[in-house]
Protein backbone atom coordinates (compact mmCIF):
# COMPACT_ATOMS: atom_id res chain seq x y z
CA UNK A 1 0.00 0.00 0.00
CA UNK A 2 2.80 2.38 1.05
CA UNK A 3 4.65 1.80 -2.69
CA UNK A 4 0.61 2.40 -4.50
CA UNK A 5 0.47 5.30 -1.91
CA UNK A 6 4.47 7.00 -2.83
CA UNK A 7 3.76 6.90 -6.42
CA UNK A 8 0.42 8.24 -6.63
CA UNK A 9 1.57 11.09 -4.58
CA UNK A 10 4.74 11.84 -6.01
CA UNK A 11 2.60 12.29 -9.67
CA UNK A 12 1.24 15.51 -7.36
CA UNK A 13 3.50 17.71 -9.42
CA UNK A 14 1.77 21.23 -6.98
CA UNK A 15 4.25 19.71 -4.23
CA UNK A 16 6.68 22.40 -3.49
CA UNK A 17 9.17 19.14 -2.15
CA UNK A 18 9.55 18.94 -5.77
CA UNK A 19 10.59 21.99 -6.38
CA UNK A 20 13.13 21.82 -3.22
CA UNK A 21 14.56 18.33 -4.58
CA UNK A 22 15.28 19.92 -8.07
CA UNK A 23 17.38 22.14 -6.99
CA UNK A 24 19.05 20.27 -4.73
CA UNK A 25 20.02 17.43 -7.74
CA UNK A 26 20.51 21.02 -9.61
CA UNK A 27 23.19 22.53 -6.66
CA UNK A 28 24.88 19.28 -6.30
CA UNK A 29 24.77 17.61 -10.20
CA UNK A 30 24.70 20.88 -12.22
CA UNK A 31 21.32 18.66 -13.59
CA UNK A 32 18.51 20.86 -14.37
CA UNK A 33 14.43 20.37 -14.63
CA UNK A 34 12.89 23.12 -16.02
CA UNK A 35 9.09 23.27 -14.40
CA UNK A 36 7.49 22.24 -17.19
CA UNK A 37 9.70 18.91 -16.75
CA UNK A 38 9.22 18.31 -13.48
CA UNK A 39 6.63 15.72 -14.14
CA UNK A 40 9.68 13.82 -15.09
CA UNK A 41 11.32 14.00 -12.05
CA UNK A 42 8.76 13.00 -9.85
CA UNK A 43 8.34 9.73 -11.73
CA UNK A 44 12.41 9.24 -11.60
CA UNK A 45 11.69 10.38 -7.93
CA UNK A 46 8.60 7.96 -7.52
CA UNK A 47 11.08 4.48 -7.70
CA UNK A 48 13.75 6.01 -5.08
CA UNK A 49 10.63 6.92 -2.82
CA UNK A 50 9.40 3.36 -3.41
CA UNK A 51 12.69 1.59 -2.52
CA UNK A 52 13.02 3.66 1.07
CA UNK A 53 9.68 4.06 2.05
CA UNK A 54 9.22 7.43 1.60
CA UNK A 55 5.46 8.04 1.91
CA UNK A 56 5.62 11.72 0.70
CA UNK A 57 7.88 13.84 -1.60
CA UNK A 58 8.47 15.80 1.44
CA UNK A 59 9.89 12.48 3.24
CA UNK A 60 12.00 12.10 0.58
CA UNK A 61 13.44 15.40 0.53
CA UNK A 62 14.34 14.78 4.43
CA UNK A 63 16.24 11.20 3.43
CA UNK A 64 18.00 13.10 0.61
CA UNK A 65 19.23 15.60 2.73
CA UNK A 66 19.96 14.18 5.66
CA UNK A 67 23.33 13.36 7.06
CA UNK A 68 24.61 9.91 6.78
CA UNK A 69 22.50 8.81 3.82
CA UNK A 70 22.88 11.71 1.74
CA UNK A 71 25.32 10.94 -0.81
CA UNK A 72 24.39 7.61 -0.95
CA UNK A 73 20.72 8.36 -2.09
CA UNK A 74 21.61 11.23 -4.16
CA UNK A 75 24.06 8.72 -6.33
CA UNK A 76 21.23 6.54 -6.44
CA UNK A 77 18.40 9.26 -7.90
CA UNK A 78 21.15 10.50 -10.22
CA UNK A 79 21.63 6.90 -11.64
CA UNK A 80 17.64 6.31 -11.59
CA UNK A 81 17.59 10.40 -13.58
CA UNK A 82 20.00 9.33 -15.89
CA UNK A 83 19.33 5.74 -16.75
CA UNK A 84 18.45 4.45 -20.18
CA UNK A 85 20.62 7.75 -21.91
CA UNK A 86 22.75 5.63 -23.29
CA UNK A 87 22.19 4.20 -26.69
CA UNK A 88 23.91 4.70 -30.45
CA UNK A 89 22.50 7.71 -32.23
CA UNK A 90 20.44 8.64 -29.28
CA UNK A 91 21.13 12.49 -30.11
CA UNK A 92 20.12 12.84 -33.51
CA UNK A 93 20.46 16.89 -33.77
CA UNK A 94 24.06 16.42 -32.03
CA UNK A 95 25.13 14.23 -35.11
CA UNK A 96 23.79 16.99 -37.31
CA UNK A 97 25.24 20.02 -35.03
CA UNK A 98 28.58 17.94 -35.67
CA UNK A 99 27.83 17.01 -39.70
CA UNK A 100 26.94 20.86 -40.49
CA UNK A 101 28.21 23.36 -38.07
CA UNK A 102 31.08 22.22 -35.89
CA UNK A 103 33.13 20.11 -37.79
CA UNK A 104 33.06 22.82 -40.65
CA UNK A 105 34.62 25.12 -38.52
CA UNK A 106 36.96 23.12 -37.00
CA UNK A 107 37.69 21.60 -40.51
CA UNK A 108 38.26 24.90 -41.98
CA UNK A 109 40.41 26.23 -38.74
CA UNK A 110 42.58 23.44 -39.14
CA UNK A 111 43.21 22.85 -42.73
CA UNK A 112 43.93 26.89 -42.47
CA UNK A 113 47.08 26.23 -40.27
CA UNK A 114 47.64 22.74 -42.13
CA UNK A 115 46.69 20.41 -40.11
CA UNK A 116 44.62 16.98 -41.43
CA UNK A 117 43.91 15.40 -38.40
CA UNK A 118 41.02 15.24 -35.48
CA UNK A 119 40.95 14.14 -32.15
CA UNK A 120 38.15 13.14 -30.18
CA UNK A 121 37.54 11.74 -27.24
CA UNK A 122 34.31 9.78 -24.79
CA UNK A 123 35.46 11.06 -21.21
CA UNK A 124 33.31 8.57 -19.21
CA UNK A 125 32.53 6.06 -22.42
CA UNK A 126 30.53 3.83 -20.35
CA UNK A 127 30.41 0.29 -22.62
CA UNK A 128 31.07 2.23 -25.80
CA UNK A 129 27.68 3.61 -27.15
CA UNK A 130 29.24 6.96 -26.99
CA UNK A 131 32.30 6.42 -29.32
CA UNK A 132 31.00 3.77 -31.94
CA UNK A 133 28.34 5.92 -32.52
CA UNK A 134 31.11 8.71 -33.10
CA UNK A 135 33.38 6.22 -34.85
CA UNK A 136 30.47 5.12 -37.21
CA UNK A 137 29.75 8.94 -38.19
CA UNK A 138 33.04 9.82 -38.56
CA UNK A 139 33.48 7.02 -41.44
CA UNK A 140 30.45 7.91 -43.05
CA UNK A 141 31.93 11.41 -43.15
CA UNK A 142 35.67 10.13 -44.40
CA UNK A 143 34.53 9.76 -48.25
CA UNK A 144 32.93 13.46 -47.84
CA UNK A 145 33.88 16.51 -45.47
CA UNK A 146 36.57 14.49 -44.04
CA UNK A 147 38.52 13.31 -47.48
CA UNK A 148 41.99 13.35 -46.81
CA UNK A 149 41.73 13.78 -42.90
CA UNK A 150 42.48 11.15 -40.57
CA UNK A 151 40.81 11.05 -36.97
CA UNK A 152 41.36 8.96 -33.79
CA UNK A 153 38.80 8.51 -31.14
CA UNK A 154 39.77 8.12 -27.24
CA UNK A 155 37.62 6.13 -25.05
CA UNK A 156 37.93 6.30 -21.23
CA UNK A 157 36.44 4.94 -18.38
CA UNK A 158 37.29 4.73 -15.19
CA UNK A 159 35.41 1.41 -14.85
CA UNK A 160 36.78 -1.59 -15.65
CA UNK A 161 33.94 -3.77 -16.64
CA UNK A 162 32.27 -1.02 -18.44
CA UNK A 163 35.36 -0.87 -20.40
CA UNK A 164 35.52 -4.85 -21.10
CA UNK A 165 32.22 -4.66 -22.55
CA UNK A 166 33.18 -2.06 -24.68
CA UNK A 167 36.32 -3.16 -25.90
CA UNK A 168 34.17 -6.28 -26.50
CA UNK A 169 31.47 -3.80 -28.36
CA UNK A 170 28.52 -6.20 -28.23
CA UNK A 171 25.31 -4.54 -28.47
CA UNK A 172 21.51 -5.90 -27.60
CA UNK A 173 18.19 -4.05 -29.77
CA UNK A 174 17.83 -1.28 -27.19
CA UNK A 175 21.43 -0.10 -27.65
CA UNK A 176 20.92 -0.17 -31.11
CA UNK A 177 17.08 1.20 -31.64
CA UNK A 178 18.53 3.88 -33.39
CA UNK A 179 20.94 2.88 -35.75
CA UNK A 180 19.94 2.46 -39.52
CA UNK A 181 19.95 -0.88 -41.12
CA UNK A 182 22.72 0.04 -43.17
CA UNK A 183 25.04 1.09 -40.25
CA UNK A 184 24.37 -1.95 -38.98
CA UNK A 185 25.04 -4.16 -41.84
CA UNK A 186 28.33 -2.40 -42.39
CA UNK A 187 29.80 -1.73 -39.34
CA UNK A 188 28.69 -5.08 -36.97
CA UNK A 189 28.38 -8.66 -37.56
CA UNK A 190 26.15 -11.46 -35.67
CA UNK A 191 26.82 -12.58 -32.48
CA UNK A 192 24.16 -14.37 -31.19
CA UNK A 193 20.59 -14.39 -31.91
CA UNK A 194 19.85 -11.62 -30.28
CA UNK A 195 22.92 -9.11 -30.46
CA UNK A 196 25.49 -7.46 -32.69
CA UNK A 197 29.05 -7.61 -32.48
CA UNK A 198 31.54 -4.13 -33.79
CA UNK A 199 33.83 -4.88 -36.60
CA UNK A 200 36.81 -4.91 -36.38
CA UNK A 201 37.36 -2.01 -38.32
CA UNK A 202 34.91 -0.37 -36.25
CA UNK A 203 36.60 -1.34 -32.97
CA UNK A 204 40.36 -0.07 -34.80
CA UNK A 205 38.89 3.34 -34.83
CA UNK A 206 39.15 3.77 -31.07
CA UNK A 207 41.47 3.40 -28.84
CA UNK A 208 40.24 2.12 -25.41
CA UNK A 209 41.65 3.68 -22.00
CA UNK A 210 40.86 3.41 -18.19
CA UNK A 211 41.33 6.60 -17.00
CA UNK A 212 40.16 8.39 -13.71
CA UNK A 213 39.27 11.88 -14.65
CA UNK A 214 40.89 12.96 -10.92
CA UNK A 215 43.59 11.44 -11.90
CA UNK A 216 45.76 14.72 -12.77
CA UNK A 217 48.53 13.10 -14.10
CA UNK A 218 47.49 11.21 -16.74
CA UNK A 219 44.93 14.44 -17.06
CA UNK A 220 47.35 16.80 -18.12
CA UNK A 221 48.77 14.44 -20.93
CA UNK A 222 45.88 14.18 -23.14
CA UNK A 223 46.10 17.35 -24.82
CA UNK A 224 44.99 18.63 -28.20
CA UNK A 225 41.61 17.61 -28.21
CA UNK A 226 39.29 19.10 -30.88
CA UNK A 227 36.13 17.64 -29.31
CA UNK A 228 35.43 16.10 -25.42
CA UNK A 229 32.27 14.36 -24.71
CA UNK A 230 31.64 13.82 -20.93
CA UNK A 231 28.07 13.01 -20.63
CA UNK A 232 26.43 12.71 -17.12
CA UNK A 233 29.82 12.03 -15.64
CA UNK A 234 30.25 15.24 -13.78
CA UNK A 235 27.57 15.20 -12.12
CA UNK A 236 28.45 12.52 -9.70
CA UNK A 237 31.48 14.80 -8.57
CA UNK A 238 31.65 17.62 -5.67
CA UNK A 239 31.96 20.95 -6.67
CA UNK A 240 35.77 20.89 -6.10
CA UNK A 241 36.59 18.17 -8.68
CA UNK A 242 34.40 19.03 -11.30
CA UNK A 243 36.03 22.65 -10.63
CA UNK A 244 39.37 20.65 -11.34
CA UNK A 245 38.19 18.36 -14.77
CA UNK A 246 36.97 21.22 -15.91
CA UNK A 247 39.98 23.33 -15.87
CA UNK A 248 41.43 19.57 -17.38
CA UNK A 249 39.21 19.62 -20.17
CA UNK A 250 39.94 23.53 -20.86
CA UNK A 251 43.32 22.73 -21.55
CA UNK A 252 42.76 19.28 -23.23
CA UNK A 253 40.69 21.11 -25.65
CA UNK A 254 42.13 23.10 -28.53
CA UNK A 255 41.14 26.69 -29.08
CA UNK A 256 38.21 26.71 -31.26
CA UNK A 257 37.02 23.02 -29.45
CA UNK A 258 33.99 21.94 -28.51
CA UNK A 259 32.57 20.06 -25.09
CA UNK A 260 29.51 18.23 -24.98
CA UNK A 261 27.79 17.32 -21.44
CA UNK A 262 24.64 15.36 -20.62
CA UNK A 263 21.45 16.92 -22.45
CA UNK A 264 20.30 18.69 -18.88
CA UNK A 265 23.73 19.28 -17.47
CA UNK A 266 24.87 22.84 -16.67
CA UNK A 267 28.55 24.31 -15.75
CA UNK A 268 26.86 27.36 -14.00
CA UNK A 269 29.79 28.15 -11.52
CA UNK A 270 32.06 25.40 -12.29
CA UNK A 271 33.75 26.93 -15.40
CA UNK A 272 32.59 30.17 -17.35
CA UNK A 273 35.52 30.35 -20.19
CA UNK A 274 33.44 28.06 -22.00
CA UNK A 275 30.74 29.55 -24.20
CA UNK A 276 27.02 27.90 -24.14
CA UNK A 277 25.91 27.27 -27.75
CA UNK A 278 22.60 26.28 -29.05
CA UNK A 279 22.29 24.11 -32.22
CA UNK A 280 19.28 23.38 -33.51
CA UNK A 281 18.09 20.64 -30.68
CA UNK A 282 21.39 20.29 -29.13
CA UNK A 283 23.63 22.44 -26.74
CA UNK A 284 27.59 22.17 -26.79
CA UNK A 285 30.51 24.61 -24.81
CA UNK A 286 32.79 26.08 -27.19
CA UNK A 287 36.24 26.94 -25.65
CA UNK A 288 36.69 30.41 -27.84
CA UNK A 289 40.11 31.16 -29.54
CA UNK A 290 42.29 33.52 -27.68
CA UNK A 291 41.57 37.14 -28.25
CA UNK A 292 38.18 36.19 -29.06
CA UNK A 293 35.58 39.03 -28.63
CA UNK A 294 32.09 39.04 -28.31
CA UNK A 295 29.63 39.91 -30.59
CA UNK A 296 29.58 39.64 -34.27
CA UNK A 297 29.02 35.90 -34.89
CA UNK A 298 26.79 35.51 -37.88
CA UNK B 1 16.71 37.77 -61.81
CA UNK B 2 17.92 41.22 -61.12
CA UNK B 3 17.43 42.12 -57.38
CA UNK B 4 14.80 44.27 -56.12
CA UNK B 5 15.45 47.44 -54.83
CA UNK B 6 13.90 48.62 -51.53
CA UNK B 7 12.43 51.44 -53.24
CA UNK B 8 10.44 49.45 -56.24
CA UNK B 9 8.63 47.54 -53.70
CA UNK B 10 7.97 50.83 -51.44
CA UNK B 11 4.82 52.03 -53.62
CA UNK B 12 3.50 48.25 -53.46
CA UNK B 13 3.91 48.22 -49.39
CA UNK B 14 1.82 51.79 -49.60
CA UNK B 15 -1.02 50.21 -52.06
CA UNK B 16 -1.49 47.32 -49.03
CA UNK B 17 -3.59 50.21 -46.97
CA UNK B 18 -5.88 49.67 -49.81
CA UNK B 19 -6.74 46.25 -48.77
CA UNK B 20 -10.40 45.49 -47.49
CA UNK B 21 -10.61 45.18 -44.18
CA UNK B 22 -7.19 45.25 -42.85
CA UNK B 23 -6.73 48.74 -41.94
CA UNK B 24 -10.25 49.21 -41.02
CA UNK B 25 -9.05 46.27 -37.97
CA UNK B 26 -5.43 47.10 -37.64
CA UNK B 27 -4.88 50.83 -37.74
CA UNK B 28 -7.38 50.71 -34.42
CA UNK B 29 -6.06 48.45 -32.69
CA UNK B 30 -2.60 49.42 -32.94
CA UNK B 31 -4.02 52.92 -31.01
CA UNK B 32 -5.81 50.48 -28.54
CA UNK B 33 -1.93 49.52 -27.99
CA UNK B 34 -0.90 52.29 -26.86
CA UNK B 35 -3.66 53.33 -24.72
CA UNK B 36 -2.89 52.82 -20.83
CA UNK B 37 -4.31 49.26 -20.04
CA UNK B 38 -6.94 51.15 -17.46
CA UNK B 39 -8.56 53.02 -20.42
CA UNK B 40 -9.21 49.44 -22.74
CA UNK B 41 -13.04 49.21 -22.46
CA UNK B 42 -12.85 45.23 -22.05
CA UNK B 43 -16.80 44.98 -23.58
CA UNK B 44 -15.23 46.19 -26.27
CA UNK B 45 -12.81 43.85 -27.17
CA UNK B 46 -15.24 41.41 -26.22
CA UNK B 47 -17.47 42.80 -28.98
CA UNK B 48 -14.56 42.68 -31.39
CA UNK B 49 -13.47 39.04 -30.76
CA UNK B 50 -17.49 37.56 -30.71
CA UNK B 51 -17.32 39.39 -33.86
CA UNK B 52 -15.37 37.17 -36.12
CA UNK B 53 -15.52 33.40 -35.67
CA UNK B 54 -12.28 32.34 -36.14
CA UNK B 55 -10.22 34.89 -33.88
CA UNK B 56 -12.91 33.75 -31.41
CA UNK B 57 -12.17 30.55 -31.96
CA UNK B 58 -8.17 31.63 -31.16
CA UNK B 59 -8.86 33.26 -28.15
CA UNK B 60 -10.79 29.87 -26.83
CA UNK B 61 -8.05 27.29 -27.89
CA UNK B 62 -5.22 29.68 -26.56
CA UNK B 63 -7.40 30.41 -23.62
CA UNK B 64 -7.84 26.68 -22.44
CA UNK B 65 -3.91 25.59 -23.38
CA UNK B 66 -1.97 24.37 -20.79
CA UNK B 67 0.35 27.62 -21.05
CA UNK B 68 -2.04 29.98 -19.45
CA UNK B 69 -3.32 27.51 -16.89
CA UNK B 70 -6.89 27.22 -17.55
CA UNK B 71 -8.79 24.25 -18.70
CA UNK B 72 -13.04 25.43 -18.79
CA UNK B 73 -12.71 28.38 -20.69
CA UNK B 74 -16.03 28.82 -22.77
CA UNK B 75 -17.45 31.94 -23.54
CA UNK B 76 -15.57 34.53 -25.35
CA UNK B 77 -15.54 37.08 -22.24
CA UNK B 78 -13.85 34.38 -19.97
CA UNK B 79 -11.52 33.82 -22.57
CA UNK B 80 -10.38 37.37 -22.92
CA UNK B 81 -10.30 37.67 -19.13
CA UNK B 82 -7.86 34.59 -18.99
CA UNK B 83 -5.25 35.95 -21.98
CA UNK B 84 -5.29 39.53 -20.87
CA UNK B 85 -6.54 42.37 -22.69
CA UNK B 86 -3.19 43.19 -24.56
CA UNK B 87 -2.64 39.38 -25.82
CA UNK B 88 -5.66 39.50 -27.24
CA UNK B 89 -5.21 42.35 -29.05
CA UNK B 90 -1.87 40.71 -30.28
CA UNK B 91 -4.11 37.50 -31.33
CA UNK B 92 -6.43 40.03 -33.37
CA UNK B 93 -3.78 41.63 -35.14
CA UNK B 94 -1.84 38.40 -35.86
CA UNK B 95 -5.01 36.98 -37.26
CA UNK B 96 -5.67 40.88 -39.14
CA UNK B 97 -2.04 40.42 -40.49
CA UNK B 98 -2.84 36.50 -41.44
CA UNK B 99 -5.79 38.11 -43.97
CA UNK B 100 -3.73 40.51 -45.91
CA UNK B 101 -1.77 37.15 -47.60
CA UNK B 102 -3.99 35.48 -50.08
CA UNK B 103 -3.64 31.56 -49.54
CA UNK B 104 -1.87 31.06 -52.93
CA UNK B 105 0.35 33.77 -52.26
CA UNK B 106 2.12 32.18 -49.46
CA UNK B 107 6.14 31.69 -49.96
CA UNK B 108 6.96 30.59 -46.96
CA UNK B 109 3.63 28.18 -45.64
CA UNK B 110 1.59 29.78 -43.43
CA UNK B 111 1.36 27.71 -40.51
CA UNK B 112 5.06 27.54 -40.28
CA UNK B 113 5.29 31.27 -40.70
CA UNK B 114 2.36 31.78 -37.94
CA UNK B 115 4.18 29.12 -35.48
CA UNK B 116 7.53 31.00 -35.86
CA UNK B 117 5.97 34.49 -35.03
CA UNK B 118 3.54 33.26 -32.14
CA UNK B 119 6.64 31.27 -30.74
CA UNK B 120 8.33 34.23 -30.92
CA UNK B 121 6.03 35.92 -28.94
CA UNK B 122 5.60 33.58 -26.46
CA UNK B 123 9.44 33.37 -25.44
CA UNK B 124 9.90 36.56 -25.54
CA UNK B 125 7.30 36.84 -22.89
CA UNK B 126 8.86 34.10 -21.23
CA UNK B 127 12.04 35.57 -21.26
CA UNK B 128 11.40 39.17 -20.32
CA UNK B 129 9.59 37.62 -17.14
CA UNK B 130 12.85 35.80 -16.72
CA UNK B 131 15.53 38.44 -16.86
CA UNK B 132 12.76 41.21 -15.14
CA UNK B 133 12.05 43.40 -18.14
CA UNK B 134 9.06 45.61 -17.07
CA UNK B 135 6.27 44.68 -19.73
CA UNK B 136 6.16 41.17 -21.12
CA UNK B 137 3.31 41.91 -22.88
CA UNK B 138 5.09 44.37 -25.40
CA UNK B 139 7.71 41.93 -25.68
CA UNK B 140 5.21 39.28 -26.96
CA UNK B 141 3.76 41.85 -29.04
CA UNK B 142 7.31 42.61 -30.50
CA UNK B 143 8.13 39.06 -31.23
CA UNK B 144 4.22 38.17 -32.46
CA UNK B 145 5.07 40.76 -35.31
CA UNK B 146 9.07 40.75 -36.14
CA UNK B 147 8.95 38.93 -38.73
CA UNK B 148 6.17 41.39 -40.47
CA UNK B 149 8.81 42.00 -43.52
CA UNK B 150 8.40 38.31 -44.55
CA UNK B 151 4.62 39.18 -45.23
CA UNK B 152 5.31 42.57 -47.18
CA UNK B 153 8.15 40.35 -49.31
CA UNK B 154 5.17 37.92 -49.91
CA UNK B 155 3.21 39.87 -50.94
CA UNK B 156 5.49 42.54 -53.16
CA UNK B 157 7.60 39.72 -54.35
CA UNK B 158 6.03 36.55 -54.31
CA UNK B 159 7.91 34.47 -57.10
CA UNK B 160 11.47 35.97 -56.46
CA UNK B 161 10.50 35.90 -52.35
CA UNK B 162 10.44 31.98 -53.06
CA UNK B 163 13.21 31.43 -54.69
CA UNK B 164 15.08 32.95 -51.81
CA UNK B 165 13.48 31.21 -49.58
CA UNK B 166 13.99 27.83 -51.73
CA UNK B 167 18.17 28.92 -51.65
CA UNK B 168 17.76 29.55 -48.19
CA UNK B 169 16.46 25.92 -47.47
CA UNK B 170 18.73 24.53 -49.90
CA UNK B 171 22.03 26.21 -48.55
CA UNK B 172 20.58 25.49 -44.98
CA UNK B 173 21.63 29.53 -44.33
CA UNK B 174 19.48 32.24 -42.25
CA UNK B 175 16.57 33.75 -44.41
CA UNK B 176 17.68 37.01 -44.11
CA UNK B 177 21.12 36.43 -45.73
CA UNK B 178 19.61 34.75 -48.41
CA UNK B 179 17.67 37.42 -48.89
CA UNK B 180 20.13 39.94 -49.08
CA UNK B 181 21.71 37.85 -52.24
CA UNK B 182 18.72 37.14 -54.08
CA UNK B 183 16.43 40.41 -53.35
CA UNK B 184 19.00 42.96 -52.54
CA UNK B 185 17.15 44.13 -49.08
CA UNK B 186 16.15 42.18 -46.26
CA UNK B 187 12.47 41.60 -44.39
CA UNK B 188 13.88 43.93 -41.94
CA UNK B 189 13.78 47.04 -43.94
CA UNK B 190 10.64 46.20 -45.67
CA UNK B 191 9.07 45.15 -42.53
CA UNK B 192 9.87 48.56 -41.43
CA UNK B 193 7.73 50.23 -44.28
CA UNK B 194 5.22 49.54 -43.70
CA UNK B 195 5.08 48.90 -40.00
CA UNK B 196 5.97 52.91 -40.29
CA UNK B 197 2.73 53.35 -42.69
CA UNK B 198 0.90 51.34 -39.93
CA UNK B 199 1.69 53.84 -37.04
CA UNK B 200 3.12 50.85 -35.18
CA UNK B 201 4.88 51.66 -31.58
CA UNK B 202 8.18 53.04 -32.44
CA UNK B 203 9.95 50.20 -30.17
CA UNK B 204 8.12 47.64 -32.21
CA UNK B 205 9.52 49.04 -35.43
CA UNK B 206 13.04 49.05 -33.78
CA UNK B 207 12.24 45.78 -33.31
CA UNK B 208 10.84 45.01 -37.01
CA UNK B 209 13.54 46.87 -38.43
CA UNK B 210 17.42 45.31 -35.93
CA UNK B 211 16.10 42.53 -34.97
CA UNK B 212 19.26 40.62 -36.94
CA UNK B 213 21.93 43.57 -36.93
CA UNK B 214 25.15 41.59 -35.47
CA UNK B 215 26.94 44.68 -34.20
CA UNK B 216 25.83 47.53 -32.06
CA UNK B 217 21.73 47.10 -31.86
CA UNK B 218 20.22 50.18 -31.94
CA UNK B 219 16.98 50.66 -29.50
CA UNK B 220 15.56 49.56 -26.12
CA UNK B 221 16.39 46.65 -24.52
CA UNK B 222 13.23 45.07 -26.86
CA UNK B 223 15.62 44.80 -30.28
CA UNK B 224 18.06 42.64 -28.28
CA UNK B 225 15.32 40.59 -26.41
CA UNK B 226 13.21 39.79 -29.24
CA UNK B 227 16.34 39.00 -31.52
CA UNK B 228 17.66 36.39 -28.87
CA UNK B 229 14.14 34.90 -28.14
CA UNK B 230 14.10 34.92 -32.52
CA UNK B 231 17.49 32.80 -32.36
CA UNK B 232 16.14 30.09 -29.64
CA UNK B 233 13.32 29.82 -31.77
CA UNK B 234 15.23 28.96 -34.28
CA UNK B 235 17.30 26.39 -32.96
CA UNK B 236 14.05 25.01 -31.15
CA UNK B 237 11.71 23.63 -33.68
CA UNK B 238 9.85 27.07 -33.87
CA UNK B 239 11.96 28.36 -37.13
CA UNK B 240 11.37 28.92 -40.85
CA UNK B 241 10.70 24.72 -40.82
CA UNK B 242 13.91 24.04 -42.48
CA UNK B 243 17.54 23.34 -40.89
CA UNK B 244 19.45 26.41 -40.47
CA UNK B 245 23.50 25.37 -40.41
CA UNK B 246 24.29 27.80 -37.11
CA UNK B 247 25.51 27.52 -33.53
CA UNK B 248 23.93 30.64 -31.14
CA UNK B 249 26.31 32.02 -28.80
CA UNK B 250 24.57 33.81 -26.08
CA UNK B 251 27.20 35.32 -24.09
CA UNK B 252 28.90 35.56 -27.35
CA UNK B 253 26.06 38.24 -29.06
CA UNK B 254 26.34 41.45 -29.13
CA UNK B 255 22.28 41.26 -28.09
CA UNK B 256 23.04 39.82 -24.67
CA UNK B 257 25.88 42.08 -23.73
CA UNK B 258 23.20 44.96 -24.69
CA UNK B 259 20.62 43.39 -22.11
CA UNK B 260 23.23 43.30 -19.82
CA UNK B 261 23.86 46.63 -20.08
CA UNK B 262 20.31 47.28 -19.40
CA UNK B 263 19.84 44.56 -16.77
CA UNK B 264 23.83 44.54 -15.06
CA UNK B 265 22.05 41.77 -12.90
CA UNK B 266 22.42 39.69 -15.89
CA UNK B 267 26.02 39.46 -16.30
CA UNK B 268 25.67 37.08 -13.22
CA UNK B 269 22.75 34.99 -14.02
CA UNK B 270 23.16 31.28 -14.46
CA UNK B 271 22.84 31.50 -19.02
CA UNK B 272 22.23 27.53 -19.14
CA UNK B 273 19.26 27.87 -16.69
CA UNK B 274 18.03 30.27 -18.71
CA UNK B 275 18.02 28.77 -21.70
CA UNK B 276 17.16 25.71 -20.44
CA UNK B 277 13.86 26.94 -18.48
CA UNK B 278 12.99 28.37 -21.87
CA UNK B 279 13.88 25.19 -23.36
CA UNK B 280 11.38 23.93 -20.87
CA UNK B 281 8.45 25.59 -22.20
CA UNK B 282 9.16 25.47 -26.12
CA UNK B 283 7.22 21.66 -25.89
CA UNK B 284 4.09 23.54 -24.45
CA UNK B 285 4.67 26.32 -26.68
CA UNK B 286 4.95 24.20 -29.70
CA UNK B 287 1.20 22.51 -28.52
CA UNK B 288 -0.13 26.06 -28.24
CA UNK B 289 0.91 27.25 -31.57
CA UNK B 290 -0.23 23.75 -33.00
CA UNK B 291 -3.47 24.42 -31.09
CA UNK B 292 -3.82 27.58 -32.66
CA UNK B 293 -2.44 27.09 -36.61
CA UNK B 294 -3.39 23.69 -37.09
CA UNK B 295 -6.74 22.67 -38.07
Amino acid sequence: MGVVKAARESEDLRDPAYLKIRDVIYQVSGIYQPEEKLYLLASRCARRMSAVSAKSPAEYLERLTARGNREEELRLLLNEITIGETYMFRSQPQIEALRNVILPQILKAKSAMGFKRLHLWSAGCSTGEEPYTLAMFLLEESEKMLAGWTFDILATDLNDRSLTAAKAGIYGEYALRSTSPLLRKKYFRPYDDKQLQATDQLKSMIRFDRVNLNDDSKMTFLKGMDLIFCCNVLIYFDLGSKRKVMQHFHSNLLPGGYLFLGHAESLYQVDDRFHLVHFPGAIGYWKPPVGYTSGGKP
Amino acid sequence: MSPHKLEEIRPQVKALEAMPAVPAIVLPLTAMLQLPSDQVDVDKVVELVSYDGTIAAHCLRMANSPLFGRGNTETVRSAVLALGLKRIEAILLGCCLNRIVPPDKWALDAVTFWRHSLGCALVSRKMAKLIGYPDPEKAYLAGLLHDLGILVNTLACTEDFRRCIQAAREGHVALHRSEEEHLGFTHCQSGKILAEHWHFPADVTEVIEFHHDVVAPRGGPLVPLVRLSDLLCRVRDLGYGYYEAMGVDFAGDSAWATLVEHYPALANMDLARLTMDVDGAMGEIVAVVDAVFKP
